[in-house]
């Protein structure tokens, strides 16, 4: 399981992760650099990543944070979002109708889509998927010049996060960001500034797939609850009738149509 | 016909043939150009006001289903098949409606092959798709009776009770799945609508507004078509609320004769009113239970709109049922029926949208189009119900006083020749007949595409060459098919072989020595912006290695010498640059700007006449100036030199 450890502290914005992922996706980067004026956190369906400005002096790259349980992978009807074992979570375009129902569930609001096209489809990081399965690091860990953004095994790096705030527990602060936040992250953060401006959560928060899942694993029986139940009612009523005397089976509604 | 169903019927086609011209930009120009949906706000009035709203409206399927074949109640068997026929066309259009809204509605069945069982939408997909079916089966029994299949229609009512535990439990699991759907946004929905109750709240309002929207229909049906069935056969008979009795005053709630069908109304109401009501401690025990209260007393926008939508669904129609004057009167029922359904639809727009706004940090307002096909498909929807409920035995026996016409199908508007008369005399129906073709003609010409200043690829037809060489060259520029034939290795040679293409190419693009003259002579009859600033911008960043965080926004200086405002007239004079890479020679440099090019008709006809008349001077041969000595196809008199430069404005 792959992941990448952005220290918030080294970042300097200078933006060459987003011109090496742009780049990478093959985007424009005269598009990406106008929909940087037009939306709010520089996110759209040709930027993929972004930097924003989290506190003063502060900078961290914003993407897609490839959660250990993706809400976006439980809400997609058809499958199209699926969790990697490398650690990306990755879009199959030739699955999806369009819904936008990830776009929704995402907390981190990531999932972008090609409005201005009349063929649209989701657009997202998807962790430099081709790359990361041939050894090779993602664009924008390749591109950052001030070493800001690390890429290896999440657990390692994890390891690697808390090593660091021990050795330097004035330079940051004693959290890493999403390692339990919403069930965990691939993308992890270190800081020493609140990041609640990148989506993460004031308080702990569940994995989002686990508030839903389980219930929607109950629907069947539920449904089966039900009919059985109505069935049940309806013998019970039938019953009653009879025994009243007042409603003889001719009469039932079945019937009475003609 | 009544001339109030009439109104309502011109309203209804006028929305939905504006629906249908709106769906038509919808599906050729995409979401972005045509909605106003953005990543901020994926969901709009399609999904939550057609789909969540409209289902939540049509669940009297399921409800009526409920009381009169699984608990017997055979009084409401009358609102049975009205029920049916409301759920049927609701699904259809809120169906319809996602259509529209997915960005690939040609993959709509993706969902019935590719499984996803971990996602609340793929439940709801499955269950809503059938429960149309169950629907469509349900309703037709009442189809195969009106066209005498009486055996097949008597084999479906046997197994009526069957196909109604289906559907009420698949009705059951997809009315609270619509809630569950917004489960997943925590984080994002307002507090005083995100609970973990919303699947329960869901399917509660739904099952008492739902009941409402029958009795509603019913009532409204027999205002129109049938009022003695409500009100009695008396109407006009003033009936006082306090009688005297036996010389002492005592409150009666008899209010006299009314008609067969009103206690059945009520008595259905009444029911509504009693789920409306356990909504409504469901919703008050929510906001303590689920920390809702101190966002509903902090008095934002949010909590008054929480406080209006309450009252609409369950308190106002509540009290209605409840104080027996409304009850027993048929507008007061009316009223808490229209009441309980349009605050239903504020419910799950707050749910799906307004609770939202707070954290999208942008406001959603759909855009015409939206408004267009959402209003479209739910009139396309009423044109069905009234055709449907006039023709088959829907409200009870067919209505064949309807239109003097008993017992047959007929168009719903009328034959064309009725439309052509009654446009011609009545002066709504007038009004009306022109707004039906009126509004759409607007949408049409409205539509930016249309009269925007045609910054897209120019329309003049390049000329096509015999060869590779081209030796003769078919210039038809306005693609009319008639064609010039030009002679263009006979000019060539006659010019001076490879010093001549300058002479005619008189500006070439960089790199090049005879760029084509539909390259910049892009439209046939108006000059044409030939500038492409966002190359020009790269360009230059890219040629002075300029970099940094926006390094665009340092270029401008690099043509923009001087002062603001930034346009054509304060950048520096595009020979600065180009003097040697475009211009091979040709024309002054003062009589050409290189920012707009003239039109394809005026530039042909300049570089060739000039020449022309040249040449028959010195050659004296007059004809060799003539129209027709280039426009081989024209008579000699169908052109003359005057119309020819009154033509171009000469």
């Amino acid at each position: 399981m792959n992941g990448i450890l952005v220290d918030v502290t080294k970042c300097t914005a200078c933006e060459k992760c987003v011109a090496a992922c742009v780049e990478r996706n093959s985007k424009s980067l005269l598009k990406a650099e106008r929909d940087r004026a037009v939306t709010s956190d520089g996110l759209s369906a040709e930027r993929l990543s972004t930097v924003i400005k989290v506190d003063d002096g502060r900078f961290a790259r914003k993407s897609c944070m490839h959660c250990l349980e993706p809400s976006c992978v439980s809400a997609c009807l058809v499958g199209g979002l699926t969790k990697t074992q490398d650690g990306a979570v990755i879009y199959d375009s030739d699955k999806c109708i369009g819904c936008r129902y990830c776009m929704l569930a995402c907390p981190f609001h990531i999932p972008r889509y090609q409005w201005d096209k009349t063929v649209p489809y989701v657009v997202k990081c998807d962790m430099c998927f081709d790359r990361i399965t041939q050894n090779q690091q993602p664009a924008c860990v390749v591109a950052c010049p001030e070493g800001a953004l690390k890429f290896g095994d999440r657990d390692k790096l994890l390891q690697e996060a808390h090593a660091e705030i021990r050795q330097h527990p004035q330079r940051y602060m004693d959290h890493v960001w999403g390692e339990t936040e919403f069930g965990g992250t691939s993308v992890l953060y270190i800081a020493d500034v609140d990041l609640n401006s990148l989506g993460w959560p004031v308080n702990e928060a569940a994995a989002i797939p686990s508030l839903t899942e389980p219930l929607v694993h109950k629907t069947p029986f539920i449904g089966l609850g039900v009919a059985v139940s109505l069935i049940g009612l309806n013998w019970i009523v039938k019953r009653r009738n009879k025994l009243m005397g007042n409603d003889p089976e001719k009469e039932t509604p079945e019937e009475k149509h003609d | 016909m009544t001339s109030r169903t009439r109104a309502l019927r011109d309203i209804l086609w006028t929305l939905a043939l504006a629906g249908l011209v709106a769906a038509v930009f919808r599906l050729w120009y995409g979401l972005g150009a045509t909605t106003n949906l953005s990543d901020a706000f994926p969901w709009g009035l399609w999904k939550i006001l057609n789909m969540v709203g409209g289902v939540a409206l049509s669940t009297s399927g399921f409800t009526v289903g409920f009381l009169v074949y699984v608990l017997r109640l055979k009084r409401f068997q009358p609102f049975m098949k009205p029920a049916i026929l409301i759920a049927f066309l609701g699904y259809g259009c809120s169906c319809l409606a996602l259509l529209f809204d997915i960005g690939l509605p040609h993959r709509f069945w993706h969902p019935v092959v590719m499984w996803n069982i971990n996602s609340f939408l793929f439940e709801v997909f499955w269950c809503v798709m059938l429960y149309f079916t169950v629907t469509a089966i349900e309703l037709a029994p009442v189809l195969f009776e009106r066209f005498r299949a009486e055996r097949i229609a008597h084999a479906l009512h046997k197994a009526a009770f069957v196909v109604v535990v289906i559907g009420i439990s698949l009705s059951s699991l997809h009315h609270s799945s619509l809630g569950s759907l917004f489960l997943v946004t925590p984080q994002r929905l307002h507090s005083l609508w995100y609970t973990p109750w919303l699947p329960l709240l869901f399917i509660i309002s739904a099952m008492g507004a739902g009941l409402m929207v029958v009795v509603l229909a019913k009532l409204i049906w027999a205002r129109w078509y049938d009022p003695a069935s409500i009100l009695g056969p008396n109407t006009g008979q003033q009936i006082p609320l306090i009688r005297i009795d036996n010389g002492s005053p005592a409150v009666s709630f008899s209010r006299g004769p009314e008609g067969p069908e009103m206690p059945h109304v009520r008595a259905m109401a009444s029911i509504a009113a009693g789920i409306l009501g356990l909504y409504l401690v469901l919703k008050i025990a929510d906001l303590f239970l689920h920390g809702g209260w101190p966002a509903l007393t902090v008095g934002t926008w949010e909590s008054w709109l929480y406080s209006a939508e309450l009252i609409l669904t369950a308190i106002l129609p509540v009290l209605l049922v409840i104080i027996p004057k409304s009850r027993y009167s048929p507008a007061g029922i009316g009223l808490a029926a229209a009441s309980a359904a349009i605050g239903l639809a504020l419910n799950r727009l707050d749910v799906g949208i307004f609770g939202y706004i707070r954290d999208a940090g942008a406001v959603y307002f759909p855009s015409l189009i939206e408004w267009a096909v959402g209003m479209g498909v739910v009139a396309a929807a009423g044109i069905f119900f009234l055709f449907l409920s006039e023709n088959l035995p829907i409200f009870g026996p067919i209505r064949g006083s309807v239109d003097g016409r008993p017992g047959l199908f007929r168009l719903t508007y009328g034959s064309l020749s009725q439309l052509w008369q009654t446009a011609l005399t009545d002066n709504l129906h007038r009004v009306t007949l022109i707004a039906v073709f009126v509004i759409p003609a607007a949408f049409v010409l409205m539509y930016p595409p249309f009269h925007s200043d045609s910054t897209s690829v120019g329309t003049v037809r390049p000329a096509r060459g015999i060869d590779a060489e081209r030796t003769i060259l078919f210039i038809d520029g306005n693609n009319d098919g008639v064609e010039t034939i030009f002679a263009h290795a006979d000019h060539q040679k006659r010019l001076g072989d490879s010093a001549s293409c300058v002479k005619c190419h008189h500006v070439s693009m960089p790199g090049d020595r005879s760029t084509p003259c539909s390259r910049c002579h892009l439209r046939m009859n108006e000059s044409y912006n030939i500038f492409n600033h966002e190359y020009h911008l790269s360009a230059v960043v890219e040629d002075k290695h300029i970099t940094g965080l926006y390094p665009a926004n340092f270029a401008c200086r690099e043509c923009h010498a001087g002062g603001n405002p930034e346009t054509s007239q304060s950048a520096k004079n595009c020979l600065e640059c180009h003097k040697e890479d475009m211009f091979p020679g040709g024309l002054p440099a003062a009589d050409c700007d290189l920012m707009t090019a003239n039109p394809f008709r005026e530039a042909m006809h300049q570089t060739c006449i000039e020449c022309h008349q040249k040449e028959a001077e010195r050659v004296n041969k007059p004809r060799l100036a003539d129209c027709q000595s280039c426009h081989q196809s024209l008579q000699p008199r169908q052109i003359t030199r005057t119309i020819a430069e009154k033509a171009d404005g000469r």
